[in-house]
């Protein structure tokens, strides 16, 4: 008993900061919104009826549009807290996606079983595969992965690019998209008569396993190791800091692989170019405002959700161009990073 | 003695700088309490104190980097508030730094100018004669400087010494130095403090902040000893012995440290053990400039081996080649597998002050058969054993979940040991094992790591890399001195700290001339 509520005001102490930059989003987004000549009050209520407004639109919309957002927000996660700053979960998300999507075309008489577990393994593959090119470069080479990250992801938009007009264009050539993937790669719906896809339990799952290993597991914590002190990881003995690192940028690369493929069995059924708004950067602020706790992953990624949901209802109802919505997610990060300077500084003012 | 200018402050010019009163706390710690200094033109001032006394701090404020609490600074008679560094530097007062803010890519005159702007031509660059003016100051000081030799390349005293000319390039009525010789061997202390008695001589007032009793008797004209925040002892110092000094500093029990304290078993007096551990011509670090060239050396079981040296000389990788996480580039190293080893920057390689204490302790023992369920780690096993160790090595913290960051220096220190004790049988590497601990906890350190060393069966060994001389001397059953990469074995029978100094320094440019 006592240790349950020690545990609550620890997760409720760990809640201050990102409660707070959100709260100072919202109050510097109003101000702007001000300044434009909108209604700040309209503006929330028509965002907050768009994400939250009934039952449908927050499972159908919100949930739907947080999923993405929650695997690729883990993946991120998984790489910062080991220290590696992969910047590149847009390109592993469009690499996942496209390897999905590339066997699930090629193999329609597959039973759904099979094609399923494949096409998820081809995936998380695929992300892996983009991510190799950066840890290759930062172990072998010390080349700085936020740069080769980064620059992978336009890479990943050209060949998206390239493969959809060419080699996996649709077969009336018609659109620059793939073919739709066989009903047996489709994945369920689970909440009836709403959109939500099977793929958001897939991303509670992971978010859950993960939270599993990194407070439990060896190789979790060897991780939370090399990410917070790899001096201190070296000094230990006791394990190579670089293998870890390795490890944890694959897997980062690997989830968010599942990200894009994920929202093409659950949504899209095909993959074309623009599949996705700019998840992978989006990810950084959900993984950000999350503490990289993945518990706290699946909260910020639905925030997130609902800020991308509401946008829509918010243009439409009372006229702020959607466009809004992507400053405010820039807002949230400069907003946490103010937060934690903030904190650092008072803390270090306390401790002399 | 008799060449000493002992001023009479009563009836003398006013003091060149003066405390009254002050105060300075951080959050909730006092780290001055109504303090009263007072520093007379021309005479050195011995600043004394444990650590955690408040010299630093009192350092300071005085050199105008913290503005004081309560309280009132005077400079040549008249009060002050200092804003900053430069504004201090204005009314004549420097600060030499126990970390030298030199430009590394400058050489020493571009540094000296650098930091004189008075030097300074409209375009920015220093005035023709201004370099024959440099030269006269330092051969006037008896500063012997490199001038044309970049920061980088010099060696800790050569890099000190052009910090104290840089200061001195303009007139300065208060010279502070934090802690100047703890990074010296003997020889090149003794040239610094001579240098300084020509400062004070040319009417400056320095304030020498120090550590070593004998050194602030011998250099100081008048002493201030601080404890826990207060002046406890202040006056001239030919009145008081290092015992009086010592007293003041830690309190009752005092004196019984440093030299009556040994721990008796001389090494003839046992049979050397077996080796645990041996270096053979090991090379490592950078393969274009390797750190450590040609080390030889026997760690056997039951002894303590002390590596002097002067920091630089390849201390690292000594240490991280004994254990057993740097690979040397050539030579043969036969070390256990796993020892214990305290490193130096216990705050960013010993432990991770972000994690909680058990976690601290996982960092080590993780990797333990008893704690792994398959993939899963125990927990509640790693947690009931930090516990063990956090009583038994009476380490103050509020329970396993607290993060090291929240402990003090000592009590990290203690966590450490007691981790790194427990982890091998075979070997321990201590690196400045006591460094910025006080007296008292640096004392439960040393007698843990002899006690260490003499227990088991066979007894561990225990390697001890440490700058401090008199740590090596007190501690170690056999000495060898790391010099430019290279160890070089001191002979039992002339086992004293000048002897241990020459070799420091030795010949042909020498590590401390690097």
């Amino acid at each position: 008993m006592a240790q349950l509520r020690r545990r609550t005001a620890g997760a409720l102490r760990a809640a201050v900061r990102p409660t707070l930059a959100l709260a100072a989003t919202l109050a510097v987004a109003a101000a702007f919104l001000a300044l434009g000549g909108y209604s700040p009050a309209a503006a929330f209520g028509a965002l907050a009826g768009g994400a939250f407004g009934s039952w449908n639109r927050f499972v159908s919309f919100t949930l739907v549009q947080a999923t993405p957002l929650l695997l690729a927000g883990l993946a991120v996660a998984v790489a910062f807290r080991a220290g590696a700053w992969n910047i590149g979960a847009e390109g592993q998300l469009h690499a996942g996606a496209l390897a999905g999507v590339a066997l699930a075309v090629s193999w329609p008489d597959a039973g759904p079983f099979v094609l399923l577990t494949t096409t998820f393994l081809a995936a998380a593959a695929g992300g892996a595969a983009w991510a190799l090119v950066p840890v290759a470069m930062r172990t072998r080479l010390g080349v700085g992965e936020v740069i080769t990250t980064l620059l992978m992801n336009f890479v990943a938009l050209y060949v998206t690019q390239f493969l959809v007009q060419g080699p996996l264009q649709e077969a009336r050539g018609i659109f620059n998209m793939t073919d739709e993937i066989p009903a047996a790669a489709q994945l369920p719906l689970v909440a009836p008569g709403t959109r939500l896809h099977a793929g958001f339990l897939v991303g509670l799952c992971i978010a859950g396993g993960l939270w599993l290993y990194m407070t439990r597991a060896r190789g979790g914590f060897r991780m939370r190791v090399a990410g917070a002190s790899p001096r201190a990881a070296v000094a230990s003995g006791r394990f190579d800091p670089v293998g870890v690192v390795t490890r944890a940028f694959l897997a980062s690369g690997a989830i968010a692989g599942l990200a894009g493929w994920i929202q093409v069995a659950g949504v899209t059924g095909r993959m074309y170019e623009g599949l996705s708004p700019g998840w992978g950067y989006t990810a950084i602020a959900v993984a950000l405002l999350g503490r990289l706790h993945p518990g706290a992953i699946v909260v910020s990624a639905v925030v997130f959700g609902a800020l991308g949901a509401g946008g829509g209802a918010m243009q439409r109802d009372a006229g702020v161009p959607e466009a809004w919505v992507r400053g405010t997610e820039a807002l949230m990060i400069l907003a946490l990073l103010a937060v934690d300077r903030g904190f650092r500084g008072t803390a270090k003012r306390r401790g002399g | 003695m008799n060449q000493r200018a002992v001023v009479d402050a009563r009836a003398g010019p006013p003091p060149a700088a003066r405390l009254i009163g002050v105060t300075k706390r951080f959050g909730a710690v006092v780290a001055l309490d109504r303090v009263r200094f007072e520093l007379a033109p021309g005479e050195i001032h011995g600043l004394l104190g444990e650590n955690g006394a408040g010299k630093t701090t009192l350092a300071r404020v005085l050199a105008g980097l913290l503005p004081p609490d309560e309280g009132r600074l005077d400079v040549a008679g008249r009060p002050v508030r200092l804003r900053d560094a430069a504004a201090a530097r204005r009314l004549g007062v420097a600060m030499v730094h126990q970390h030298f803010s030199l430009v590394p890519r400058f050489t020493g005159f571009e540094n000296v100018a650098l930091f004189n702007e008075d030097a300074w031509t409209a375009r920015g660059l220093a005035a023709p004669g201004y370099r024959a003016q440099v030269e006269a100051r330092a051969a006037e000081l008896g500063l012997a400087v490199d001038l044309d030799m970049r920061a980088d390349q010099m060696s800790v005293g050569q890099r000190q010494r052009i910090e104290i000319l840089k200061a001195l390039m303009s007139e300065t009525r208060v010279l502070l130095l934090d802690e100047p010789t703890a990074a010296l061997a003997p020889q090149e202390a003794e040239p610094l403090l001579k240098a300084l008695r020509r400062v004070a001589r040319s009417g400056t007032g320095v304030v020498l902040v120090a550590h070593k009793l004998d050194e602030a008797l011998s250099a100081a004209d008048r002493v201030t000893v601080l404890r826990r925040g207060t002046r406890v002892l202040g006056g001239r110092a030919q009145d008081f012995s290092a015992r009086d000094l010592a007293v003041a500093m830690v309190g009752e029990h005092a004196g019984r440290d440093r030299f009556s304290d040994r721990f008796a078993l001389k090494s003839d007096e046992r049979r050397p053990g077996r080796v645990m551990a041996s270096l053979k011509d090991v090379a490592a670090g950078r393969p274009e400039a390797p750190a450590l060239r040609g080390a030889t050396l026997v760690a056997r079981s039951g002894e303590v081996l002390g590596v002097a040296g002067v920091e630089g000389n390849g201390q690292r990788e000594l240490a991280a080649v004994l254990a057993g996480v740097l690979r040397p580039l050539s030579g043969a190293a036969d070390v256990p597998s796993k020892p214990g080893w305290m490193p130096m920057d216990r705050g960013e390689e010993g432990l991770i002050g972000d994690f909680p204490l058990d976690e601290n302790v996982a960092l080590a023992l993780h990797d333990e058969p008893a704690w792994r369920r398959g993939p899963w780690l125990d927990w509640t096993g790693i947690k009931k054993r930090t516990e063990a160790l956090v009583a038994a090595a009476r380490v103050t913290a509020p329970g396993p979940e607290a993060s090291a960051a929240t402990l003090s220096g000592g009590n990290q220190q203690r966590l450490l040991v007691a981790r790194e004790l427990d982890r091998s049988k075979e070997l321990l590497i201590a690196e400045s094992p006591t460094r910025g601990l006080d007296v008292k906890a640096a004392r439960a350190v040393r007698r843990k790591l002899m006690e260490f060393a003499r227990t088991g069966e066979p007894p561990p060994a225990v390697v001890l890399i440490s700058p401090d001389l008199d740590e090596v001397l007190q501690l170690a059953d056999r000495i060898v001195v790391l010099v430019r990469g290279r160890l070089a074995p001191v002979d039992p029978a002339e086992r004293s700290a000048t002897a241990i100094g020459e070799l420091m320094l030795a010949a042909p440019g020498a590590a401390g001339q690097r």
